[in-house]
């Protein structure tokens, strides 16, 4: 019975002290990906070394190691149940401080190698004890340095096996990077929004009356009010110059030249978007609109009522008599 | 961003081409058809300013190529007018986005608080000016994103001044040569 408990304890111990190499190498080739040949050279070197302290330890006894015994077990076991970056320092602390386990990679290194000391001496305490143990560690001690040297010739198999290694801390690694994409999601969300907002500052300038209204909805609706506007503005303007187009037919290319000259002059106002005294003086685009539909109200009355002009029957009636005039009598000189 | 003069001056020769060649329609027919042909001269010489490379241009020039295909051929004479009529304007489906939003949407569901429900409220009312001004601008719908079409709104806004700016000063000067 103890023989058997013996020899599973050298064999966790094994496992833990070749998973403990390995992880050591693993990690240390995750945090200096570039010392790789070296790393293993020194690794497989202090294999050969702890071998050689096992050779010496031989000679020695031990006392009590039924509770070495659960004592590693334990620790093989939390291995088991702990994450993979822990178990050197579980190890080490085989008492069960796993408090400990917190330690950074550095320390866990250093502590590896004692964790390593401490099972070998472990190991020699067992071994004084039943020889057949003593023959299978040192076969197994054999095998440990058969391996080392192995994985000192035969480098692709280490690599491959520390490139398996890496596959698995890289698949944490994509996992932290997943948290890493949705952060990436989240500035170029943001990266869109500072986009959107600075478009909306132009258009702010552009729209009048749109810089007192906060909130982006408002400002939405003030611009296509704006732009709606403009295009029953140029609705407007095209109809009006349908009314007068034939005498602009007469002496299209007098009115031409005649604006050519006189278009620079408009511009050079910075504020009169609308050069039309009656517009300049409302402000406001829809009632710049309105205005146009009281303007242009007299045509309406002369034009027969068939005409697709009744879409400009808002604010019927009260016409500016003047204009009513102006146009009547436009319309009349016009003869249409 | 006010209109300038230079995009002015252009839009004017444009203009005074394109009614050219609508002439003969302003001359003999009613009011209504004369005001359509010269809005829609109006409309080319503004889009043809932006020799296509936006997104509303290129829409006002295919719908208006649909009603005279030969103005608008004559106005964007030098510029590849040919491609710009018979280019397809793609619009894009974003139908798995869709599905990953009513996705989202049962997900969320389920836990609300108050500001949230606010937030989400907002967000719907923004969606539908959004929605509003696509369909405001010419070729909105085919505007893939916020950015893009705010952008164009602001290009189609300037193109706008101009356009109403020029047409209010020569329906000015007509109306001063008509009082004379």
């Amino acid at each position: 019975m103890m023989m058997d408990r013996a020899t599973q304890s050298e064999f966790f111990l094994n496992y833990t002290d070749m998973s403990v190499l390995e992880r050591q190498r693993a990690q240390l080739k995750y945090h200096h990906p570039g010392f790789d040949s070296t790393l293993a050279g020194f690794l497989s070197d202090s294999s050969m070394i702890n071998g050689g302290e096992f050779g010496g330890f031989m000679g020695a006894s031990g006392s009590d190691f039924p509770v070495i015994y659960g004592e590693t077990a334990t620790g093989s076991d939390s291995r088991l149940s702990i994450s993979p970056d822990n178990i050197t320092t579980s190890a080490t602390f085989g008492s069960g401080n796993f408090k400990k386990r917190k330690f950074n990679s550095v320390v866990t290194e250093s502590k590896g190698c004692n964790a390593k000391k401490v099972m070998m001496n472990r190991e020699v305490e067992e071994e004084e004890e039943k020889s057949k143990i003593t023959e299978q560690n040192n076969e197994s001690t054999m095998t440990m340095k058969d391996k080392s040297k192995k994985e000192q010739s035969n480098c692709s198999k280490d690599s491959s096996k520390v490139t398996k290694e890496l596959q698995k801390t890289d698949y944490i690694h994509v996992r932290a990077r997943r948290g890493q994409a949705t952060d990436s999601h989240s500035i170029a969300e943001r990266a869109r929004r500072e986009k959107i907002s600075e478009r909306m500052k132009y258009l702010q300038d552009l729209v009048p009356g749109c810089d007192k209204i906060t909130g982006k909805a408002g400002m939405l609706d003030e611009i296509i009010n704006y732009v709606q506007s403009l295009q029953r503005q140029v609705e407007f303007l095209s109809m009006k110059l349908a009314a007068v187009s034939p005498r602009i037919d007469f002496d299209i290319d007098d009115i031409f030249a005649k604006e050519v000259v006189s278009a620079p002059i408009t511009t050079n106002l910075p504020n009169t978007v609308m050069p039309s005294h009656e517009m300049v003086n409302s402000g406001y685009p829809h009632e710049m609109v309105n205005s146009g539909y009281l303007h242009f109200n007299p045509v309406q009355q002369v034009v027969t009522s068939s005409d697709p002009l009744s879409c400009f029957n808002v604010n019927n009636g009260q016409a500016p008599s003047m204009w009513d005039s102006d146009v009547q009598n436009l319309y009349s000189s016009l003869g249409v | 961003m006010q209109p300038t003069s230079s995009m002015k001056e252009e839009f004017l020769k444009k203009w005074q081409m394109g009614l050219e060649i609508v002439r003969p329609s302003i001359d003999n027919t009613n009011v209504s058809e004369r005001k359509k042909a010269i809005k829609l001269s109006a409309d080319v010489a503004m889009a043809s300013l932006r020799k296509g490379t936006t997104c509303w241009s290129r829409a006002l020039i295919q719908k208006s190529a649909t009603e005279d295909n030969f103005l608008v051929r004559q106005v964007l004479s030098g510029i590849k007018a040919e491609t710009l009529i018979n280019k397809k304007l793609t619009k894009k489906v974003v139908c798995h986005r869709k599905i990953v939003r009513r996705s989202k949407k049962i997900s969320r569901r389920k836990s609300r608080s108050a500001s949230e429900e606010a937030a989400a409220k907002a967000k719907r009312i923004v969606k539908k000016r959004t929605q509003g001004l696509r369909s405001v601008v010419p070729g909105g719908e085919f505007m893939s994103n916020d950015v893009l079409l705010l952008q164009e709104t602001l290009d189609y806004i300037v193109s706008l001044q101009t356009q109403v700016n020029v047409m209010r000063s020569i329906v000015d000067a007509a109306e001063a040569e008509i009082e004379r």
